[in-house]
């Protein structure tokens, strides 16, 4: 009964994406703690599949990086800074990502975090600095990302057709992406007749419809749920595990633990 | 699906959503047409007045409606031209399916003796007045600003002297020209006129409208990183 519950937890682990020596090491403390307690582990810790789950994210957030192939640079900003007119808005901004990092930009309402993101998307133009960036990105605005008068599906195949894809593959993808965040998008519903936590699904899937080697992300989870949440980071999590880079603007700071970089932007006319 | 061809459609079915405004834009070239009904060649004239007035306040709205999703298609890869001209045919065939119900109006209402000038005449409305609201929603990138700017133009175009030498810079003076072909026994110089003055006005405005849509569209060229 052990012995199947540890490799089961061993599987588990590895599926959660966990590195298999880790796992190993993890089975093995937590059979031993059991058995320091002279209980049977199933009924110590529950089923291997939950407490893996538990186990993986504990890995992640107790500062244990879970190994992972970096890529190449796909965004690079040498001393970027943006001015309008006159007043100073962002000032001296470096940050290098690779793909399959995480890089989370925050700071406070003003601190220019949307307006870093507009420059790395190429919206906006930098008044100072460089930016490099990989060609094939993903885009989530803030605000505006999706059309209120079209379905999910009209949007798949508008931004199918922009990425190459056709109609039918565009749908199919978009409609598998979105059941990723736990939203099967409903035939003949418009964008504006869903909530405001769906629409942000929608812009979400909409920037990785292309599976891009950059994703820019504006505080994408405005109206989520919690659950809807959870699901958002493992999803970025996700993209960085299969090689892409990722740049999210939040002002959420419990989820810092969980990326490469964190670029903290001050107020330029407090600094 | 190209994109251009994939933006078109997703325009149109767009604005059959709006069921609404799409009465209205059938509706109110129906106003124009009725004030003068009994005066045929004034009747012809506020009719195509009254379709490049809706027509062009569709493409006005269209266009600044779809302003930031554009941005963002072109942010990933979306031609500009390919944005611009996907929304514009969709408006110009929305408005042409206008001028189709006003033709069949028009055929059943009046006797004109030069029918087929009444659908060049209507045509030609609609393919001045696309780009026409695509200009002003570039210009000025807001509803209601560029409602209110359409409504000076066409009230400057209803009130202008139109044998002053200042009508012929509206962009509807043509339709005065080929409404004259289409009821009066004119010679072929007024369709002449005004066929050259609908393709004059009609490629400018579309080119100015182009060249500053994808100027305000066409993201930043961000070089690739050096590894």
């Amino acid at each position: 009964m052990s012995a199947e519950w540890r490799e089961r937890l061993a599987a588990h682990l590895i599926d959660c994406g966990v590195e298999a020596d880790e796992a190993a090491r993890l089975t093995s403390d937590a059979v031993a703690e059991a058995a320091e307690m002279g209980r049977n582990p199933e009924e110590f810790y529950g089923p291997p599949i939950s407490y893996a789950k538990t186990l993986a994210a504990a890995a992640r957030t107790s500062g244990v990086p879970l190994d992972r192939q970096r890529g190449g640079v796909v965004l690079r900003l040498t001393g970027v800074s943006k001015r309008y007119r006159r007043r100073p808005v962002l000032r001296d901004v470096s940050l290098t990502l690779h793909g399959g990092e995480i890089a989370a930009v925050v700071g406070a309402n003003g601190a220019g975090k949307s307006t870093l993101l507009n420059i790395c998307a190429g919206i906006t133009r930098a008044s100072g600095g460089t930016v490099e960036r990989t060609a094939r990105v993903g885009y989530a605005p803030q605000q505006h990302g999706v059309a209120p008068l079209l379905t999910a599906s009209e949007h798949f195949r508008l931004f199918g057709a922009v990425y190459g894809m056709g109609a039918r593959k565009a749908v199919s993808v978009g409609d598998h992406l979105a059941k990723q965040l736990g939203w099967r998008p409903r035939p003949g519903v418009v964008a504006s007749q869903l909530s405001g936590g769906t629409q942000q699904k929608l812009n979400v899937v909409l920037s990785e419809l292309n599976r891009p080697d950059l994703i820019l992300l504006d505080e994408p989870y405005q109206g989520f749920d919690q659950h809807s949440y959870v699901d958002f980071w493992d999803q970025v999590l996700t993209w960085r595990d299969a090689g892409a880079g990722v740049l999210v603007v939040t002002h959420l700071l419990h989820e810092l633990d969980r990326v490469d970089h964190v670029l903290e932007l001050p107020r330029v006319d407090e600094s | 699906m190209s994109v251009l061809w994939a933006v078109s459609v997703t325009s149109i079915i767009e604005l059959s959503r709006r069921r609404v405004a799409l009465l209205f834009v059938l509706l109110l070239p129906l106003v124009f047409y009725l004030v003068r009904i009994d005066v045929p060649w004034q009747a012809l004239r506020f009719l195509a007045i009254g379709v490049g007035w809706a027509v062009a306040t569709l493409a006005l709205f269209s266009h600044v409606g779809a302003r930031r999703i554009d941005q963002r298609l072109s942010v990933v890869g979306a031609s500009p031209t390919a944005l611009f001209f996907g929304r514009q045919l969709a408006v110009a065939a929305v408005g042409l399916g206008v001028v189709l119900v006003y033709f069949v109006v028009v055929a059943l209402t009046q006797d004109v003796p030069r029918l087929a000038a009444v659908a060049l005449l209507l045509a030609t409305t609609v393919l001045v007045a696309a780009p026409l609201g695509a200009l002003v929603s570039a210009v000025l990138p807001r509803e209601l600003e560029g409602a209110l700017a359409l409504l000076s133009v066409m009230a400057l175009q209803l009130l202008v002297d139109p044998e002053g030498s200042f009508a012929k810079l509206m962009p509807l003076w043509s339709t005065r020209e080929l409404a004259a072909y289409a009821i009066e026994p004119v010679g072929v110089d007024r369709l002449e006129n005004g066929v050259l003055h609908f393709a004059i006005t009609a490629v400018l405005l579309a080119a100015t409208a182009w060249g500053v849509s994808v100027l305000r569209l066409r993201p930043v060229q961000l070089p690739a990183p050096k590894q």
